[in-house]
């Protein structure tokens, strides 16, 4: 296999992804024209409030929206594993793409808890994907279970493995989850939320296991949250949605020292910051994220933006890149034009 | 119980709170579980403590003994200089109305079939006061809602910010002196929890509250508080001013807590001194069978034989600066 074709070509091309979901009160345009390139051992940070669609887009890559439930979806997801062509998954019917589940791409999910079978020792949910897809036998997919616990960093593997979930701590049970997601090698790891539901000295375990198996296995991640601290610095590129946009796409040193649009900065000005001395009285964002449910016209954070203007009210800002810089885009007539709040930032 | 006061206590006049030397145990099946032991603080009129810890240290435990919700094991809290612990049925139901607590799901903190004037009002309807509704509406106001729009609705009609903002109001229409406030913001989307720190600043500076603030978040608990309490496993392992603390963790584990923070800014972070700090490894041991000596030796990059032996007690380290360790470290 040649890695220089592996390394020009990206593993996975979203272009114009648009994902409409069925609800009682409504279409919900969840994903609006969404797209990126990732590669081989690149991380794409997404940042989002609740209900900016960056779930429903990491589920739809894999192909887990339940079928119902889609109403509406178009753009292409070309997803290149190994060997090209690339594929369009949105047109792979089911049966193909489940047999790209697990061998060429994973996800973490927020909860380990629910994430697992609580009724299932870890055994049998570790080897479930390798005797499916590589086609281990039992007992080679015990070695093969007992060598992933130990990658993640369990200790005692070989007893743990006769477990039950309920036995291990929450960051033990993301340990396994990740175990689990990389037992067939995949070239895509997906990871939604992956430590919102842990400690933050746990997250630092779980962010630094990720990195260092990103890095043996030279995966493309995708790295889904809320906190921008957690991007901040794991991520090469970060793309912030809001409303089922991506509203900013940038490389994460960019992104923290020249952001664009305002809501990055909103976003960025509402967090209460560790070197910020106590009682810096925050600048909090008015009124609340919008419903996704026929969406007004017009840029979706006009009633929450101070730059709000007319035009921003009437049409939808195209997503633009900024002069000279190619992967640096952003959606908004009215972008920040110089280095916002922080003057501190590029100290 | 020894009485011997601990040294990270103040003798001030103005102390409205103080916790002494506060156990909770409780009983899982054979075994007991030591949630809260021997926790001492005091919280000065007007002044915001934060209480922080990962999940398990007991944070919240201690927040609910101050209510009495269960009374605590052993120890005290005194309110007002009256020890609620030795307060019960009727007597203990008058002075609680002076302490008030606000939770983290602010949804499930609602009943839903009530309407959110009703909600606000029942304190004041139990305890039979006057101009009830004056007061309610004057509340509502208080913390941004619309007391003739929002008044009839009931509580699913609202976003989590926005009932948020109704526990807030129902917390005030007693006008306690204590808000004890138990992770109010972390189930809040980042731009709507802003809000609510803020409105909580605006409240505690309008009705002169004194508040225990409950979170796991140190940059949250950093921004609302004055002085800060850092638990880990029942213990309380650091006291004292915020900036302090922060600026110069003497606490081996408050440092760990700190250098595992990512922060939103990766080029702020790069001169901090804590940056080197060995990340935190293995699990939090069992609280029904907690370490010997200190209880966080087990995980401590700094622990020596000594801290197996003996229980390290609060000493100062600077002005209004404590910590439990028998090792700090000492930074200039």
């Amino acid at each position: 296999m040649s890695h220089a074709q592996t390394d020009t070509q990206p593993v996975l091309q979203v272009d114009e992804l648009t994902v409409r979901l069925n609800s009682s009160q409504g279409l919900v345009h969840a994903v609006e024209g969404v797209s990126f390139a990732l590669s081989r051992g690149q991380t794409l940070g997404i940042v989002g409030e609740s209900g900016s669609g960056k779930s429903v887009m990491a589920r739809s890559l894999m192909g887990l929206l339940p079928r119902r439930a889609v109403a509406f979806s178009a753009g292409s997801v070309m997803f290149q594993a190994d060997q090209p062509p690339a594929r369009d998954l949105l047109l792979m019917p089911e049966k193909q793409r489940r047999h790209l589940r697990g061998p060429a791409m994973a996800m973490i999910f927020q909860d380990p808890m629910t994430a697992l079978n609580p009724v299932l020792r870890l055994s049998v949910q570790l080897t479930e994907s390798v005797r499916q897809h590589v086609g281990l036998d039992r007992q080679q997919a015990r070695i093969r279970a007992i060598e992933l616990l130990g990658a993640v960093g369990i200790p005692d593997a070989s007893r743990r493995i006769d477990q039950f979930p309920h036995q291990l701590s929450g960051g033990m049970r993301q340990r396994v989850v990740i175990a689990i997601a990389l037992a067939c090698n995949p070239s895509l790891l997906i990871a939604d939320e992956p430590t919102t539901a842990l400690d933050v000295t746990v997250q630092k375990q779980i962010l630094d296991l990720l990195a260092r198996l990103q890095r043996e296995h030279d995966m493309a991640m995708i790295l889904i949250t809320h906190d921008l601290g957690v991007v901040a610095s794991r991520a090469d590129h970060i793309a912030v949605m809001y409303a089922g946009r991506v509203v900013e796409y940038a490389p994460a040193k960019t992104l923290f020292t020249a952001m664009k649009h305002p809501y990055t900065e909103a976003l960025f000005n509402s967090i209460p910051r560790i070197n910020d001395p106590s009682h810096t009285r925050l600048q909090a964002i008015p009124g609340r994220p919008p419903q996704l449910v026929e969406p007004a016209p017009g840029c979706a954070f006009a009633p929450r933006c101070q730059y709000a203007q007319p035009r921003c009210w009437q049409q939808t800002p195209p997503v633009v890149a900024v002069d000279g810089e190619d992967d640096h885009r952003h959606a908004c007539f009215y972008p920040i034009s110089e280095t916002p709040a922080r003057e501190d930032a590029d100290v | 119980m020894s009485d011997q006061t601990p040294c990270h206590l103040r003798d001030r006049d103005d102390i409205v709170l103080r916790v002494l030397q506060l156990s909770v145990n409780f009983a899982v099946g054979k075994q007991t579980v030591q949630a809260v032991t021997d926790v001492s603080f005091d919280v000065a009129r007007g002044e915001t403590l934060g209480l922080v810890g990962e999940s398990g240290c007991g944070k919240s435990t201690v927040g609910r003994a101050i209510m009495q919700l269960p009374p605590p094991t052993a120890g005290r809290v005194l309110f007002n200089s009256q020890d609620m612990t030795a307060l019960s049925g009727e007597a203990l139901r008058q002075t609680r109305t002076g302490l008030q607590m606000i939770f983290q799901d602010p949804i499930s903190s609602l009943n839903p079939r009530r309407r959110v004037r009703d909600i606000i009002a029942e304190g004041l309807t139990i305890w039979g006061r006057d101009n009830a509704s004056v007061r309610v509406d004057e509340v509502m106001a208080a913390v941004g809602l619309d007391a003739a729009s929002a008044g009839d609705r009931r509580p699913h009609q609202f976003s989590g910010g926005q009932c948020q903002r109704i526990c807030i109001a129902r917390s005030l229409a007693l006008d306690p002196d204590v808000l004890i406030c138990d992770e109010p913001v972390s189930a809040l989307d980042v731009s709507v929890q802003a809000q609510i720190l803020n409105l909580l600043e605006d409240m505690k500076a309008r009705y002169h509250l004194t508040m225990v603030f409950i979170a796991h978040n140190l940059a949250v608990v950093k921004n609302i508080s004055d002085r800060v309490a850092v638990m880990y496993l029942g213990k309380l392992c650091e006291i004292g001013n915020t900036d302090a603390i922060y600026a110069r963790p003497a606490h081996p584990y408050t440092r760990a807590l700190l250098a595992s923070i990512p922060d939103a800014d990766p080029l702020a972070r790069e001169q901090a001194s804590i940056d080197n700090e060995p990340i935190l490894q293995g699990e939090l041991p069992s609280p029904a069978d907690p370490p010997s000596g200190c209880r966080f030796r087990t995980r401590c990059p700094y622990a020596q034989a000594r801290c197996a032996d003996e229980v390290p007690q609060m000493q100062a380290v600077a002005d209004d600066h404590h910590v439990a360790c028998h090792f700090p470290v000492l930074t200039p």
